[in-house]
C-alpha cells in the first residue's frame, strides 16, 4: 500500500516535470512566432471554422473524460467513457485536417512561392500539437482496453489518472494556441 | 526485494535496469566519443599550425576524397570543427558526464534501491546510443558531415548549396541531436523525480552531498532548457525540408534566387543560445559538485561554506537563462539589450567568486591527501579561475566587439567549461572507480595522466588568448591569407605539438580505466575514508545496492576531522553522539 | 602495410604496459604493501609537484607568453572609439591579472604547505560567515563600477551621432566583399535581392534617384578623422565584418542591414610608418561562411582628403556603370 501510494506520486511527478518540458517546447515556438511577427512582413487570415470545431471537441472529450474519471473513483466501469474521449480526440485529428484544408483553400501556404512565416507558424504549431495529441490518443487506447480487462479498481486506477493528467493538458494547450493565433 | 531475480547476459549488460550499469554504459560510450572528438581536434590542428603540409595520418583517418595526397580539404576542416564541438559539448560533457554521475550517484548517496522508473532510465540510455549511430554514421555519408558549426546558424546550415556538410550530413545532424535531446529529457525527469521522492530516512535536503545538489540543479535547467532547443531545430528542420522561411529570407545562393522572404536567422540565434547558455552550465555544475565533493574528502576537512556553495549554484543557474544574449552582442541587436545581458552576465562572476574563495577556504589547513581525483579537483578550480576571469572581457559588451569569435574566445570556453568539465569528469572516474568496478585503478599511471594532462591543457588554451588578441578568427582554415597573421606561426606549432601530447596521455588513462577493471587491485568498501552513502554499500555490486535495509541519514555528508570523533571523518548513517551539535 | 605495422606497434606497446604494471604489482605484493594506497610518500610529491607546477612553472610560463607573444597583439586602436575599447580593457585585463596572480599562489601554496604528513591534522571549519559576506562583497563592489564603466563605453559607441558620417556599404557573399559608396547625396540607393543581375551586383534598384550616385569599389578609401557609417547586408549566409584594427565588428545578415559607425584616426601610411611595410587595414568575415571563409578579405585605406579626393574622382558611380557599358 505504502509502495503503490509512491508510485502514484512518482509516476504523477514524472509526467507533471515531462509537462513543464512540453510547455517550454511551445513556449519556444510561440515566442518565435511574436518575435518574427514583429519583424512585419506578416500575413493576416481568417481562423478556420474547423478550429473552431476543434476547440468545442477538445473541450467536450476533456468533460467525458472527467466523468470517466469519476466513475473508476467510485468503482464504476470507465471504459464506455474512455472510448466516448478517444473517440472524440480521434474526430479532434479529422478536424484539424479539415481546418489545414480550410487555410490551403483561403492561401494559405505552408511553404513555397506566396507563403508566409504566419502561415508556415500555424501548420508547424498545430502539427506539433497534433503530433503531442496522438501520443494521447494512444495512451487513451491502452486505458480503454485496461479498463475493459477490469485492471484497475477503486483504490488504484493511476493509469486512468495519468491520462487525464495528459489530456486535459492537451486541451489547455490547443485553448492557448487557439486563443494565441486569434488575438496574439 | 524483487530486484533479487536471476539475470541474463541480455538483462545484466545490455538491457539493464540497474542506475549503476546504465551510468556506465554512459561512461563507456561518452570515453569512445570523446576519442574520437579527440581525434578529430588533433587533425584538423595538423593543418593549423602546418598549413598546407601533407600528412600520412590524415589521409589515414580521412581518405583520398578529404585528405587529397594527405592534405586536409577546406570543407572537411569545418566538418571536424563542427562535429568536433557537436561531440564534445553534447555527446561527452552533458551525456558522458551527467549521464554517469547522475545515474550512478542519485540513488547511491540519497539512499535509494534504483531511480524512479528504471525503465525510462533504460530508454534514456537507448536513445543515446540512437543519436550516437546516427551522428557516427553521418561521418561517412557521400557529401561530409554537419559543417556550420557546432552552434549550426542558419542560413549555412539550411542551404545545401552553401556548404557541402548542410546536406545530408546536417539532416542527420538534427536527427541525432532530437534524440538526443529526447534522451536528455527521459533521463532529467527521473533524476528530478528521483532526488524529491527516494531520498532515505533522514536525508533531508540540507543533507544532500553537493553533488546530488549540482546534479539536481542540472535537471532542472535540462528540463527548461533542451525543449527550446528541439523547438529551434524543429523550424530548421522545416525550413530545410519544405521550404518553410522561419529563418531564410533575400538569399541568392549559387546564382539562384530562392523564394524565402521575411525570415530571420537572428531568431534562430536567440532559440538556439536561450539553451545554449545553459547547457554551459548544464556542462559545469555537474563537474563543480563533483569537484566539491572530492575536495572535502581529500582535504579530510568539511567543504566550507555548504550552503553558500548551494546558494552560489541556484544562483549561476537563475542567471544561466538570462544571459544568453552575450552570444549576439555584434549581430546588430538593440544597444539597450546588448546592455541589460552585460549586467547580467558579469553579475555570474560574483557566485563563481564565492565557489573559488571557498575552495580555497577548504583547502586552508586541510591534511590534503593526493590521490588522482584530487589532483584533477585543484587543477579544476585553477582552470574555473583562469577561464572564468576571461569571461570578465568577453561578457563585456564594449570588450567584445573586437574579440567576438576570435581565438580568445576559443581559449576562454575552452579553459572555463571544456577543460574544467573534463577535470571534474576525470576527478569524478578516479574517484568513484573503486565503488563502479570494485578495484582500484592504478595510482602511478594516474599520477603520470594527471601531470601530463595538466601541462598540455594550458599548453593548448592558454596561448590561445594571445592568438585572439592578435586578432586571429577562429574557424579560419589557415591564417595564411592574411599577413598580418604571419608571425603567428610558432604559437600554433606549440599549442599543436601539446595539443597531441595530451591527446596521446588519455590513451593512457583509457588503458588504465580497462586495464584497472580487470587486473585492478582489489578495493575495499570505502578506500576513501568517505562518509557518503554510496562507502556503505558492499564491493560486490547488487541490483538494490544494499543487500539489507536502506541506511537511515543521521548527519550531515561533511563531518570530516571533526574534533571529539575517534576518526577524521564519520558517516552519514552514524547517529549524533550525546551532545553533539550537527555543524 | 602501413597500418599493419602502426597496429603491431599499438599492441606491443599495450603488452609493454600491462607486464610493467604487473611487475610493480608483484614487487608491492613481495614488499607486502598495496601499491594503490595513497602513502604519505605521496602526498609529500604530490604535494610538492602541485607547488611547482601549478604555482611556478604555470605562472613562469604565463609570463613567458607575454613577454614573448605579447608582441603580436594588435596595435593600438587606430579609431576614436577604439580608443576607449583600448581602455577598458586594458583596466579589465590589469583587473584580471591580478586576481590571477592573486588566487593561484595561494592554491599552489595551500596545497604544498596542507599535504598530509605524518601526524598532521585537518582543522574542522564549516564555515564564518563573515568570510562568506566579505568574499560576496569584495567582488560586487569591485564589480560594480567596471560594469558601469563598461555600460558607458558600449553605449557611447553604439549611440554615436552618426548625422554627418561618410556612408558606405559593405556587401557581402561567398566569398568576397563588396563596396559601395553613397555618393554626392551620401544616401544610399535602395536595393532588393531579386534585382541582382550582372553588372549590378549589388541588385541597387536603378528607379530610386538615390541609386544613380552610388560608387561600387572593391577597396575602401577612408578620410583620416573623418566619420564613416558602414551598413552591412549578405547575399547568402551570416558574415561578419572585422576590423580588428579599428576595433570594429558587425554581423553581416541576409534580409536585414546592420551598421556600425567610427572615426579612422590613423592613416594606412602612418601605420606603415609605426608596424612596417607591409602593414595594411583589412576587413575579414569572421562568422564561418563556407569553405573559403578563411579567405574573404579586403582593403581599406586611410589617407588624406586630397589623396582620397584623386582616389575618387577616377571611380564610376553607378549610373555611369550600368547604362554607359
Amino acid at each position: 500500500m505504502q509502495l503503490t501510494l509512491k508510485k502514484n506520486k512518482t509516476s504523477k511527478q514524472l509526467l507533471w516535470i515531462g509537462i513543464v518540458s512540453i510547455v517550454m517546447f511551445f513556449a519556444g515556438l510561440t515566442s518565435a512566432y511574436i518575435v518574427r511577427k514583429a519583424e512585419g512582413g506578416w500575413l493576416e487570415f481568417e481562423m478556420p471554422v474547423w478550429f473552431t470545431i476543434s476547440t468545442v471537441a477538445i473541450v467536450a472529450s476533456s468533460a467525458l473524460l472527467l466523468f470517466a474519471a469519476q466513475n473508476a473513483r467510485a468503482g464504476r466501469s470507465a471504459t464506455n467513457l474512455l472510448l466516448g474521449t478517444l473517440a472524440i480526440g480521434v474526430f479532434f485529428t479529422y478536424s484539424q485536417v479539415q481546418g489545414w484544408d480550410d487555410l490551403v483553400a483561403q492561401g494559405v501556404y505552408l511553404t513555397g512561392e506566396g507563403s508566409n512565416a504566419s502561415g508556415s507558424f500555424i501548420y508547424a504549431l498545430t502539427l506539433m500539437h497534433l503530433l503531442h495529441l496522438i501520443g494521447g490518443l494512444i495512451a487513451l487506447g491502452i486505458t480503454a482496453v485496461k479498463s475493459k480487462q477490469g485492471k484497475y479498481t477503486k483504490d488504484n486506477y493511476l493509469g486512468i489518472q495519468l491520462t487525464s493528467i495528459y489530456w486535459h493538458f492537451l486541451g489547455i494547450l490547443w485553448l492557448y494556441l487557439f486563443l494565441f493565433f486569434t488575438y496574439a | 526485494m524483487s530486484e533479487h531475480h536471476k539475470e541474463t547476459f541480455l538483462t545484466k549488460y545490455i538491457f539493464s535496469l540497474d542506475h549503476k550499469m546504465i551510468a556506465k554504459q554512459f561512461l563507456i560510450t561518452g570515453m569512445f566519443m570523446g576519442v574520437v572528438g579527440m581525434t578529430m581536434s588533433i587533425l584538423f590542428r595538423l593543418q593549423l599550425s602546418n598549413p598546407g603540409e601533407s600528412f600520412a595520418v590524415l589521409e589515414f583517418f580521412l581518405g583520398e576524397k578529404w585528405a587529397p595526397g594527405g592534405v586536409l580539404d577546406p570543407n572537411m576542416y569545418l566538418s571536424l570543427v563542427t562535429m568536433h564541438g557537436t561531440i564534445l559539448v553534447f555527446w561527452v560533457l552533458t551525456a558522458g558526464l551527467t549521464g554517469t554521475f547522475a545515474n550512478f550517484l542519485i540513488p547511491l548517496q540519497i539512499g535509494a534501491r534504483d531511480m524512479a522508473s528504471g525503465f525510462m532510465n533504460m530508454l534514456s540510455y537507448w536513445f543515446f546510443f540512437a543519436a550516437t549511430l546516427v551522428l557516427m554514421y553521418s561521418l561517412f555519408v557521400e557529401s561530409g558531415p554537419a559543417a556550420a558549426g557546432w552552434t549550426i546558424y542558419p542560413p549555412l546550415s539550411a542551404l545545401p548549396q552553401a556548404i557541402p556538410g548542410s546536406g545530408l550530413g546536417q539532416d542527420l545532424w538534427l536527427i541525432a541531436i532530437t534524440l538526443f535531446v529526447v534522451s536528455s529529457l527521459l533521463g532529467g525527469l527521473n533524476y528530478i523525480v528521483t532526488i524529491l521522492n527516494l531520498r532515505t530516512k533522514g536525508m533531508s535536503m540540507s543533507r544532500l552531498p553537493l553533488t546530488i545538489w549540482a546534479l539536481l540543479i542540472v535537471a532542472i535547467l535540462g528540463v527548461l532548457s533542451f525543449p527550446v532547443l528541439l523547438s529551434c531545430a524543429l523550424l530548421l528542420i522545416f525550413d530545410r525540408s519544405f521550404g518553410t522561411s522561419f529563418y531564410l529570407s533575400d538569399i541568392i545562393i549559387n546564382g539562384e534566387a530562392l523564394h524565402n522572404t521575411g525570415g530571420s536567422p537572428i531568431l534562430f540565434e536567440h532559440l538556439f543560445w536561450f539553451l545554449g547558455h545553459p547547457e554551459v552550465y548544464i556542462i559545469l555544475l555537474p563537474a563543480l559538485g563533483i569537484v566539491s565533493e572530492v575536495i572535502s574528502v581529500n582535504s579530510r576537512k568539511p567543504i566550507f561554506g555548504y550552503k553558500a556553495m548551494v546558494g552560489a549554484l541556484i544562483v549561476i543557474a537563475f542567471l544561466s537563462f538570462v544571459v544568453w544574449g552575450h552570444h549576439m552582442f555584434i549581430t546588430g541587436m538593440d544597444p539597450f539589450l546588448g546592455s541589460v545581458f552585460t549586467f547580467t552576465t558579469l553579475l555570474i562572476a560574483i557566485p563563481s567568486a564565492v565557489k573559488v574563495f571557498n575552495y580555497l577556504a577548504t583547502l586552508w589547513r586541510a591534511n590534503i591527501r593526493f590521490t588522482p581525483a584530487m589532483l584533477f579537483a585543484i587543477a579544476f578550480v585553477s582552470t574555473f579561475i583562469t577561464g572564468g576571469l576571461t569571461g570578465l572581457i568577453l561578457g563585456d559588451s564594449a570588450l567584445d566587439i573586437n574579440i567576438h569569435d576570435t581565438y580568445f574566445v576559443v581559449g576562454h570556453f575552452h579553459i572555463v567549461m571544456g577543460v574544467s568539465a573534463i577535470y571534474g569528469m576525470l576527478a569524478g572516474v578516479y574517484h568513484w572507480f573503486p565503488k563502479m568496478y570494485g578495484r582500484m585503478m592504478n595510482k602511478k599511471l594516474g599520477y603520470f595522466h594527471f601531470w601530463v594532462t595538466f601541462i598540455s591543457a594550458y599548453g593548448v588554451f592558454f596561448p590561445m588568448h594571445f592568438l585572439g588578441l592578435a586578432g586571429l578568427p577562429r574557424r579560419y582554415y589557415t591564417n595564411s591569407a592574411f599577413p598580418m597573421f604571419d608571425g603567428l606561426t610558432d604559437i600554433n606549432e606549440v599549442i599543436t605539438f601539446f595539443a597531441i601530447i595530451g591527446g596521446l596521455v588519455q590513451l593512457l588513462f583509457i588503458f588504465n580505466f580497462f586495464y584497472s577493471i580487470f587486473k585492478g587491485t582489489k578495493a575495499s568498501e570505502n578506500p576513501w575514508k568517505s562518509n557518503t552513502l554510496e562507502w556503505t554499500t558492499p564491493v560486490e555490486r547488487i541490483h538494490g545496492n544494499w543487500p539489507g535495509e536502506i541506511p537511515s541519514v543521521e548527519r550531515w555528508p561533511y563531518d570530516y576531522s571533526k574534533p571529539g570523533a575517534d576518526e577524521d571523518f564519520i558517516p552519514q548513517n552514524v547517529p549524533l553522539k550525546e551532545g553533539e551539535t550537527e555543524h | 602495410m602501413e597500418s599493419i605495422l602502426v597496429g603491431l606497434i599499438i599492441l606491443l606497446s599495450v603488452i609493454v604496459l600491462v607486464q610493467l604494471l604487473r611487475v610493480n604489482e608483484l614487487i608491492s605484493e613481495v614488499k607486502n604493501e598495496d601499491p594503490n594506497e595513497i602513502t604519505e610518500k605521496d602526498n609529500n610529491t604530490q604535494g610538492i609537484l602541485t607547488f611547482l607546477i601549478v604555482g611556478v612553472l604555470f605562472l613562469a610560463f604565463v609570463l613567458w607568453q607575454f613577454k614573448y607573444w605579447g608582441i603580436h597583439i594588435l596595435p593600438p586602436a587606430s579609431s576614436l572609439h577604439g580608443a576607449t575599447i583600448d581602455t577598458l580593457m586594458n583596466v579589465t585585463l590589469g583587473l584580471i591579472i591580478f586576481v590571477f596572480f592573486l588566487t593561484h599562489p595561494v592554491l599552489a601554496w595551500f596545497s604544498l604547505k596542507y599535504r598530509g604528513l605524518k601526524n598532521s591534522a585537518a582543522y574542522y571549519y564549516p564555515h564564518n560567515n563573515k568570510l562568506e559576506v566579505i568574499w560576496t562583497v569584495v567582488p560586487t563592489l569591485v564589480l560594480t563600477p567596471l560594469i558601469i564603466y563598461g555600460l558607458n563605453v558600449w553605449n557611447d559607441i553604439t549611440n554615436a551621432d552618426t548625422t554627418n558620417s561618410k556612408v558606405i556599404e559593405l556587401y557581402a557573399k561567398q566569398f568576397n566583399w563588396t563596396a559601395r559608396y553613397a555618393g554626392e547625396d551620401n544616401s544610399l540607393g535602395k536595393a532588393n535581392y531579386k534585382l541582382v543581375k550582372g553588372l549590378n551586383e549589388l541588385g541597387v534598384d536603378m528607379e530610386d534617384e538615390n541609386a544613380e550616385d552610388d560608387i561600387i569599389t572593391r577597396e575602401v578609401h577612408l578620410v583620416v578623422d573623418q566619420p564613416v557609417l558602414l551598413k552591412m547586408r549578405s547575399q547568402d549566409v551570416i558574415h561578419s565584418a572585422f576590423l580588428p584594427h579599428f576595433r570594429v565588428q558587425m554581423n553581416c545578415v541576409p534580409g536585414m542591414t546592420t551598421q556600425f559607425g567610427f572615426t579612422p584616426t590613423q592613416t594606412t601610411a602612418e601605420m606603415k610608418e609605426q608596424e612596417g611595410e607591409d602593414f595594411e587595414f583589412v576587413l575579414l568575415c569572421n562568422k564561418i561562411c563556407g569553405a573559403a571563409h578563411y579567405n574573404m578579405k579586403m582593403k581599406f585605406i586611410v589617407e588624406s582628403q586630397e589623396e582620397y579626393d584623386t582616389w575618387m574622382a577616377s571611380q564610376k558611380t553607378l549610373k555611369n556603370t550600368l547604362t554607359l557599358n
